[in-house]
């Protein structure tokens, strides 16, 4: 980074911790320059990277498949006119029918057998106990249609502790995770800005 | 029409996309990858659209008088800046886009997202209480977790990091598992739904 | 002052505190190697030489103080090894930021861009551009980010599909290990590998036991091991002093907070 690099993130960072005092202008000045900058980056990189070579580059080069893409951009862009707005739908079709489609054998085979499978493979013992447990006390849990009483309810409840230990491992994997954030942005206010670090 | 060609064509690109998963055949590879193509095309306007809708509504705040009008031409300038910087100096090492998203950009996107550590702490502070039996189990975990992930947990040699460990590798995994499941299927019935046009959520509008 | 009246602002002077203060004088806490990264370091040292594999930088500019050592750590590794890197993106910000790490360090060991590494760049639907790599790279990426015709590019006359590569690695601070899983890897057989925000590990810990996944390597913790497992001091065991003192202050706190409730709920 140079000098000017510097100062400019320093800035833009006292700004941003501004807000821990209170909210303020100078913090709101900042948050909307971060997303003008945001939106211009995604455009140009967007644009650039996909939109040229997979329509304009096409189309300059007489490809008939890159007419049709840009058929659906425009189809897309209808949006923005009140009366021709609905045309949008059509391309927004495309991608919900296909991803729909794409996604029935991809969850099952990754999220449904897979799992499944692997939940039954392996060396039996106590891991695998606690885990086969964990899985259908847990499935159990979420299985509203069905009344929860007796036995099934004793299950649900089991369910419920699995996955109080499931949200308090996350909950400490994320206070890791924003803690390492600021780490990251006070390793560059001391040392990379104020030269306070060894 | 306004519904009904949508409808038609999301079910046929739907079961397109998931017969052709099942069959060899290289006429269905071909509309594989065309179809493969026409998404990220579409997502890709979709996004400058984004882009369009969010230049319109600041530069409508632009023209009416008040307080926020002022933010709205911050934005403005902003985007106006990354725009004329990224498709006229080009988006290569060394270029003014680059550093613009380098050191006005970055610093600022990860500052915003380094609050969370505060609040995080605030909110643990005041909010996360052993109040039964379940959130003490919660409790206990992530404090569990938190110490046994970090150099000091692993000094004091009792075996916090191997416990810490074992709770992640196994409840944990076993209860994220049931969840996947769950999802798994429920995806399924949903994107069923949504081929056979049973749900039209996604075509939005009345008309 | 009560519970609910407690000013919030000496909270977050405690946590700023407990965090500058390692950075300004570091203790010197070392990280041990845990299994997982032990596992992830294997999968890379047992490459052979001249394989090539795919980094995908699905991260945000948010995440990257916590991701981007990492990263680092990671092409580091590969380079050591004399692998080759083919980078992409399917988060926008992410490319930027894979692009200006690639750079940097392979400048560093004068790695030939077309020949030993290329940038790819970004595409927004990842699900079809993860799919569309399946079949051809070069059809789904014509040029690399910077603009030039990507078969004029000798790496990628070597490397067709997934086929053609020992590995795909996320690094990613969200969701998109899981579609890697379900499309490449579920459909193409592609082996996938992912450095992780610590947020995100107990998501995938499943796909790690299923062997959905060949390795797991997650946050700053994550990279300090990965670190001293390479031998080099990066950002990752830098930060690992004030990780401690941090998760420390933040466990008082709340044991604090949770003895002034009950106190405070057996008095009359």
């Amino acid at each position: 980074m140079t000098a000017i690099g510097i100062w400019m993130a320093a800035i833009g960072t006292l700004a941003i911790y501004s807000f821990l005092y209170r909210d303020n202008p100078i913090y709101r000045a900042a948050e909307q320059i971060l997303v003008g900058l945001s939106v211009g980056y995604l455009l140009v990189i967007t644009i650039k990277t996909t939109l040229v070579p997979k329509v304009a580059t096409p189309i300059l080069a007489g490809d008939i498949w890159g007419i049709a893409a840009a058929i659906w951009v425009l189809l897309m862009w209808t949006r923005i006119l009140p009366r021709f707005g609905w045309l949008a739908r059509l391309p927004l079709a495309v991608i919900v029918g296909a991803g729909a489609g794409l996604s029935i054998p991809a969850m099952l085979k990754a999220r449904v057998l897979s799992q499944m499978g692997a939940m039954l493979r392996g060396q039996p013992g106590f891991d695998a106990w606690v885990g086969a447990l964990g899985v259908i006390s847990t499935l159990a849990y979420f299985y509203f249609t069905r009344p929860q009483k007796g036995a099934f309810k004793a299950l649900a409840r089991l369910g419920t502790w699995y996955l109080m230990i499931f949200f308090g491992a996350t909950f400490g994997y994320t206070i890791m995770s924003r803690l390492s954030l600021l780490i990251g942005r006070t390793d560059f206010l001391l040392g990379t800005w104020l030269g306070l670090l060894p | 029409m306004r519904r009904s060609l949508p409808l038609l064509l999301v079910g046929a690109f739907g079961f397109a996309m998931l017969v052709q998963y099942f069959t060899p055949l290289p006429a269905g590879r071909a509309i594989y990858g065309r179809v493969l193509e026409w998404m990220q095309v579409i997502f890709a306007a979709g996004l400058v659209l984004g882009g369009f809708n969010y230049a319109r509504t600041h530069l409508r705040k632009v023209g009416r008088p008040g307080g926020d009008r002022v933010y709205s031409a911050l934005a403005l300038a902003a985007l106006i800046l990354m725009l004329a910087a990224g498709f006229m100096g080009g988006i290569e090492r060394g270029s003014l886009f680059l550093w613009l998203f380098d050191n006005v950009q970055v610093p600022l996107q990860q500052t915003v997202f380094s609050l969370l550590a505060f609040f995080v702490a605030s909110a643990a502070f005041r909010g996360f209480r052993a109040r039964s039996v379940e959130a003490a189990l919660l409790l206990c975990v992530a404090l569990l977790v938190m110490i046994g992930r970090i150099p000091v947990g692993e000094m004091m040699g009792i075996g916090l990091p191997e416990s810490a460990r074992w709770l992640v590798d196994v409840p944990a995994v076993a209860a994220k598992r049931g969840i996947l499941i769950g999802i798994g299927l429920g995806s399924v019935a949903v994107a069923l739904r949504v081929m056979l046009g049973i749900e039209r959520a996604w075509l939005g509008g009345s008309r | 002052m009560s519970l609910a009246t407690f000013d919030r602002r000496i909270i977050f002077g405690v946590i700023f505190l407990a965090v500058a203060a390692p950075l300004i004088v570091p203790i010197g806490l070392v990280s041990e190697v845990s299994p997982g990264t032990q596992q992830f370091y294997d999968l890379i040292e047992q490459l052979p030489e001249g394989s090539v594999i795919m980094l995908s930088f699905d991260c945000e500019a948010s995440s990257w103080p916590e991701i981007g050592p990492v990263a680092d750590a990671l092409v580091r590794h590969a380079m050591r090894r004399r692998l080759k890197i083919i980078g992409t993106s399917f988060l926008s910000e992410g490319t930027a930021l894979g692009y200006d790490l690639l750079t940097r360090l392979t400048r560093q060991t004068g790695m030939p861009y077309g020949a030993d590494w290329i940038y790819l760049g970004f595409r927004p639907q990842y699900i079809a551009a993860m799919l569309g790599m399946g079949e051809s790279i070069q059809t789904e990426f014509p040029e690399d980010y910077t603009g030039r015709p990507l078969d004029s590019l000798p790496l990628s006359r070597q490397v067709r599909t997934y086929a053609d590569m020992a590995l795909v690695v996320s690094i990613a601070d969200d969701t998109m290990p899981q579609y890697w899983i379900e499309y490449a890897g579920g459909r193409y057989g592609v082996k996938i590998a992912t450095g992780l925000s610590a947020v995100m590990v107990t998501t995938f810990t499943p796909y790690l036991d299923s062997r959905q996944l060949a390795a797991v390597i997650g946050g700053l913790k994550g990279a300090a091991e990965y670190e001293r497992r390479l031998g080099i001091r990066g950002s990752g065991s830098r930060g690992m002093d004030a990780q401690s003192t941090a998760h420390l202050a933040i466990i008082l706190l709340v044991i604090v907070g949770n003895v002034a409730y009950f106190a405070g709920r057996k008095k009359p």
